[in-house]
């Protein structure tokens, strides 16, 4: 019998664990990495199908996947099964928890914004007072920024600005579309900068865990993979508190395992990284485990607009086409009255608008749709959630999944600070589509329910003082120092900026302490 | 044209052939398992989608309900510049089928929303929807010219009508009929060729 005890056993191959593997490895850490989902084969398990041979002709399995509004009948297999591993919530007060299971999990399908944080949400509260810092600044984690992005070849232009700090780029040097131009020059007065929308562009096909960081990690030799392992709980040493190893489900057979390890790194996503631990009954000495969870809301086409000069098929050469992206620009010099902190939007160019926002139908609608193809300007709306104790997950003492492992229960809801926060957004950048001389033609204020964005955070946060944080500086869990989380769940305060950069970077500067550590006999 | 005439018309034109991914060739190629299978021996049978030899057969909807969403869908998306509409792609038995299969809110969202537009077409035209005259029945559908908001609307049948109108216009757009006759690439949303993913083991 197998009995190999690894000097670090890894939860997740996803960015955050994949990140883990990769830095660790490259250290001689010899690393077990075990995965809830299956290894995929792309070729065999995807193929091109024409939407009307799909058994719902494109509109999904009607209740299927209620949660993830990203799904639709090409691709509702890769999403969790809810049925499988559901959870549970006031039914007036939904969350949208979107998860992935397989090798690579999300970051084989995230949009690959790659923004840093600044110190404007490392620092958030010595900036506007609410809740907490992060025990680290910007300065700390810029040197991991700067590794990482080449590993995952971000595009991007540099901008200098404060609130988004450039980074180590793969130059974009195409030119932007006259509509951002015009868009950028009428909001210069609100402090808007159209920058370039920053990508990791990775290998082409793939900017993922999958092929950028698990097949030089398992190159190193220190790699063992497994998947289809569905952790259940962390285990401890009874004697010194320590971790020593995890029990998981095998997915397919329901085979209960053991694995031991001197070190546990938790890389599981966010929320399934906090719910390992609560059912572990571990970590929670601060009793704010779980507790924090934000998010940033999203508003899709939360305005749209029209370029006249593009209508009817007329648009002159470089006016429309491409993207850009406005960085938060309020509450930085000056501050707004009824909101703290502040929202970011990409702004696309050239698309056609969806029928539903015209009041008409039949012929009528064709000519509107037809005289507005490749016409539009449109908008998602990314706005900070502030991380409130009261957001939660806990465990539901009722609710199992299909391995009998107890699930979250989500207590999460948004407040007038983001509400008010959406109006702005969307009021103002109306006003500044008209100023450019865009014909608006729809807004939108209200959001999509919490976790839509894919970018949960927080409920396992750190912090310098063990009392109201769960990690240390280096994401070392303060109660049980030879536990690391190094995903999502970490975070005190998210920003606007898509999360998944920061994450990678956290890991790589956990994981780096942690094989230090390990080489001085210190774990 | 009857729709299986109109199914028929096309699966006779060699230019509009199903695409090069029918089933069959997703069953030898794309699928799990398809690859491991000795490809020189399988045969290559061309299969169809069942709309290709037969007709939905309306379960949900009362009569009176389906003659009004069969009414409505035509207004909706009518057959236009040389591609099909609602009648001519099966979207109205489609939906009959799809709502039917739909949870509960939904359902009472089509049901509610047949009913009024039946009761109102009574009331001012003493006929049912189906049988009012076509300024009659694009009278009713005054709620659609209200603006698109994030909520759905609180009078149900303007939430009925908006909900309709995107419903009928994606069975439509996405039927085998509406991809045959448009251009070849056609984007997924137009009944084009979409990556699907199988189900995982």
């Amino acid at each position: 019998m197998i009995n190999t005890e690894y000097d670090v056993l890894i939860i997740g191959s996803g960015a955050s664990g994949g990140m883990a593997a990769y830095t660790l490895t490259q250290k001689g850490v010899k690393c077990l990495l075990l995965e809830a989902g299956p290894s995929i084969d792309f070729q065999r398990q995807r193929g091109l199908k024409p939407v009307y041979e799909l058994p719902y002709r494109g509109f999904g399995k009607p209740g299927r996947l209620s949660h993830v509004l990203q799904a639709n009948e090409f691709n509702a297999n890769q999403w969790v099964d809810e049925a499988e591993a559901p959870y549970t919530h006031d039914p007036r007060e939904p969350y949208n928890w979107v998860r992935v299971r397989m090798i690579g999990g999300k970051s084989l399908f995230w949009a690959r914004m790659s923004y840093r944080l600044s110190d404007y949400e490392f620092k958030a509260k010595d900036h506007d007072g609410f809740g907490d810092n992060w025990p680290i600044s910007y300065a700390d984690l810029a040197p991991f920024y700067d590794r990482v992005e080449p590993i995952f070849r971000v595009s991007g232009r540099k901008e200098g600005l404060a609130q988004l700090p450039d980074g180590n780029f793969v130059d974009d040097t195409s030119p932007d579309a006259g509509a951002l131009k015009r868009f950028g020059a009428a909001g210069q007065s609100r402090g808007m900068t159209v920058t370039k929308i920053r990508r990791s562009l990775g290998d082409g096909q793939f900017a993922s865990s999958y092929n950028l960081l698990l097949p030089p990690a398992q190159a190193t030799g220190n790699l063992t993979i497994v998947s289809n392992a569905v952790v259940r709980e962390i285990t401890t040493d009874k004697k010194t508190g320590l971790a020593n190893g995890v029990n998981f489900v095998d997915r397919q057979s329901g085979r209960e395992l053991h694995a031991r390890a001197k070190v546990i790194v938790l890389g599981a996503s966010c929320l399934e990284s906090t719910r390992i631990l609560l059912n572990s009954k571990i970590a929670n000495s601060s009793g704010v485990l779980g507790r924090y969870l934000h998010d940033q809301f999203y508003i899709s086409n939360g305005v749209i607009a029209i370029v006249p000069e593009a209508k009817d098929g007329k648009a002159p050469r470089g006016l429309m086409g491409g993207a850009g992206y406005v960085p938060r620009f309020r509450n930085m010099k000056t501050k707004e009255k009824n909101f703290l902190r502040g929202y970011a939007f990409d702004i696309y160019t050239g698309g056609t608008p969806d029928a539903k926002y015209y009041p008409s139908w039949g012929e009528e609608l064709n000519r509107m749709i037809e005289s507005h193809r490749g016409a539009s300007i449109g908008t998602t709306i990314m706005g900070e959630v502030l991380p409130r104790y009261e957001n939660h997950v806990r465990l539901d003492p009722k609710v199992r999944d299909a391995w009998g492992i107890p699930v979250l229960n989500f207590q999460c809801r948004y407040t007038d600070n983001e509400f008010n926060m959406a109006k702005d957004a969307v009021t103002t950048i109306s006003e500044v589509c008209a100023e450019a001389g865009f014909e608006v033609l729809n807004g939108n204020d209200k959001m999509f329910p919490p976790g839509y964005s894919i970018h949960e955070l927080g409920t396992c946060r750190m912090g310098a003082n063990p009392k109201t944080s769960v990690l240390n500086k280096w994401n070392q869990c303060h109660d049980v120092k030879n536990l690391f989380v190094v995903d999502g769940s970490s975070f005190v305060t998210g920003g606007t900026q898509n999360p998944t950069l920061t994450i990678m970077s956290l890991s790589m500067r956990a994981s780096e302490y942690l094989a230090e550590q390990l080489r001085k006999g210190d774990l | 044209m009857k729709r299986r005439r109109f199914i028929q018309t096309l699966a006779a034109a060699p230019a509009l052939a199903v695409p090069a991914t029918s089933t069959a060739d997703a069953q030898q190629t794309g699928g799990p398992g398809g690859a491991q299978r000795p490809q020189a021996n399988a045969p290559n049978l061309e299969i169809s989608p069942p709309d290709a030899a037969a007709e939905t057969m309306p379960r949900f909807f009362t009569a009176l309900q389906f003659s009004a969403l069969r009414r409505l869908s035509d207004i909706l998306m009518p057959p236009l510049n040389g591609l099909p509409g609602a009648l001519d792609a099966g979207a109205p038995e489609f939906l009959d089928f799809l709502i039917g299969a739909s949870p509960a809110e939904r359902q009472q969202v089509y049901k509610v929303g047949l009913d009024t537009l039946n009761a109102q077409s009574r009331r001012r035209f003493g006929k049912s929807y189906a049988d009012i005259t076509a300024d009659q029945a694009v009278e009713l559908l005054a709620p659609l010219k209200r603006p698109w908001t994030y909520d759905p609307p609180a009078d149900p049948l303007e939430r009925f009508l908006k909900d309709a109108r995107q419903d009928v216009r994606t069975a439509t757009t996405n039927s085998q009929e509406y991809a045959t006759a448009e251009t070849p690439g056609g984007g997924r949303r137009r009944g084009g060729v979409g990556q699907y993913w199988y189900p995982i083991d």
